[in-house]
């Protein structure tokens, strides 16, 4: 029986199909992929400023260096200045310390789309030395009756924390970014002297074991996160 | 733009939050106990304690006397203790010098600042007392007894 020339020609057809899928696949859409070192960036901490401003207990004013890598892993490095000058309204007891403080650790972003938009984990280690001034101007023995100022200056003390918690932070314009962070503390040491603790840890905010913290970032990002890739090509 | 005006107001209303964590019982004192020839046992007669010959009342006339609670001055470095006993027909006196070194004790800017002691050497009197041990140095928060006062037998 003789072929038909139809069947000729739908066979033709089907194999050259056949035969155009992978190059059909070697002309796709090139897709995004970040880049190893996809960019750095410097951030300023407003809340610190702000609090500064408006005569809060204790402030922390801190900038922040990272580096990008693969839009994931952000090594971060934040150094700051904490600060409290403080009297006791019913005690007349003074607190009063201005001091350094940095922090170092790592920010994972868990967006996996490289959209502009990240969310953090956020992991610190802090570390403080800093002096502190304690006193009473007029600190009195309520039995025998002597009232003599008190005055500890430059108390010496060390103090360690670790910090666990998440971040968001979005694009605004161009390589200006605003992010938020919330932080749990945890004090893993203090060294102080006999005479009293210090009311304030530069960095960590009130003394206390734990305690939370927040940021409002402005953030400042140079480089470029991704690049376009074309796929691979599929084995025939 | 709002949100983050509000998380910005939240941060700093949640930064104002403040619990003052003072210690509750923030009594120091110097504890004493009595005892005659090793027995525990209570002043019976008025028993009153100056600190000095002019200076303030620390006990004022308290009788059925098992032990002592006494505030001691912040910044002396000795404190010097007259303790009198009226009974009926009689009145002795004793004094004891208890040397000490001061400790400030600083909490917060909310909270009482103190003073812990460090007892030193204790010297006293004879009239009643024969002598006196120290238990327990550090005058601090703690209400164990720092001071045991051995009284002469009766018959003295």
């Amino acid at each position: 029986m003789k072929r038909l020339p139809t069947f000729r020609y739908i066979c033709s057809l089907l194999l050259i199909s056949l035969s155009c899928f992978p190059l059909r696949a070697e002309e796709t859409q090139p897709k995004e992929k970040a880049r190893v070192l996809s960019g750095v960036a410097v951030s300023a901490d407003i809340v610190g400023f702000a609090m500064k401003a408006v005569g809060a207990k204790f402030a922390n004013m801190e900038v922040a260096a990272r580096i990008n890598f693969l839009d994931k892993y952000f090594p971060v490095f934040e150094i700051g200045i904490g600060d409290s000058h403080r009297e006791g309204a019913e005690t007349g007891n003074t607190f009063s310390a201005t001091s350094p403080y940095m922090r170092f650790g790592m920010d994972y972003n868990f967006n996996k789309k490289h959209n502009g938009n990240r969310l953090f984990g956020i992991f610190r280690y802090g570390f403080s030395s800093f002096n502190y001034d304690i006193g009473n101007n007029a600190f009195a023995d309520p039995v025998y009756g002597t009232t003599i100022p008190l005055s500890l200056s430059g108390q010496k003390a060390t103090g360690q924390w670790l910090e666990f918690g998440a971040g968001v932070e979005t694009k605004l314009w161009k390589f200006i970014r605003l992010g938020w962070s919330v932080r749990y503390k945890f004090r893993v040491a203090m060294s102080c002297p006999d005479e009293g603790e210090p009311y304030f840890i530069p960095g960590f905010g009130k003394n206390d074991s734990r305690g939370w913290g927040g940021t409002v970032n402005l953030v400042f990002d140079i480089g470029k996160a991704t690049k376009k890739v074309k796929e691979e090509k599929k084995e025939k | 733009m709002r949100q983050g005006l509000l998380f910005v107001l939240t941060g700093l209303l949640l930064a104002a939050c403040e619990s003052y964590d003072c210690t509750l019982y923030n009594h120091v004192g110097m504890y004493a106990a009595f005892d005659r020839e090793g027995a525990a046992m209570q002043i019976t007669d008025t028993l009153t304690i100056t600190s000095g010959k002019a200076g303030p009342t620390l006990l004022n006339k308290s009788v059925h006397t098992a032990s002592l609670n006494l505030p001691l001055s912040y910044w002396q470095d000795e404190d010097t203790l007259v303790l009198s006993i009226k009974g009926s027909d009689y009145f002795v006196q004793d004094t004891i010098w208890v040397a000490k070194t001061n400790q400030v004790h600083y909490e917060s800017p909310d909270c009482p600042t103190t003073l812990f002691h460090t007892i030193g050497e204790v010297r006293t009197t004879h009239q009643f007392i024969k002598s006196i041990t120290v238990i327990r140095s550090s005058v601090n928060y703690e209400t164990t007894t720092n001071l045991q006062i051995h009284l002469l037998p009766a018959s003295d």
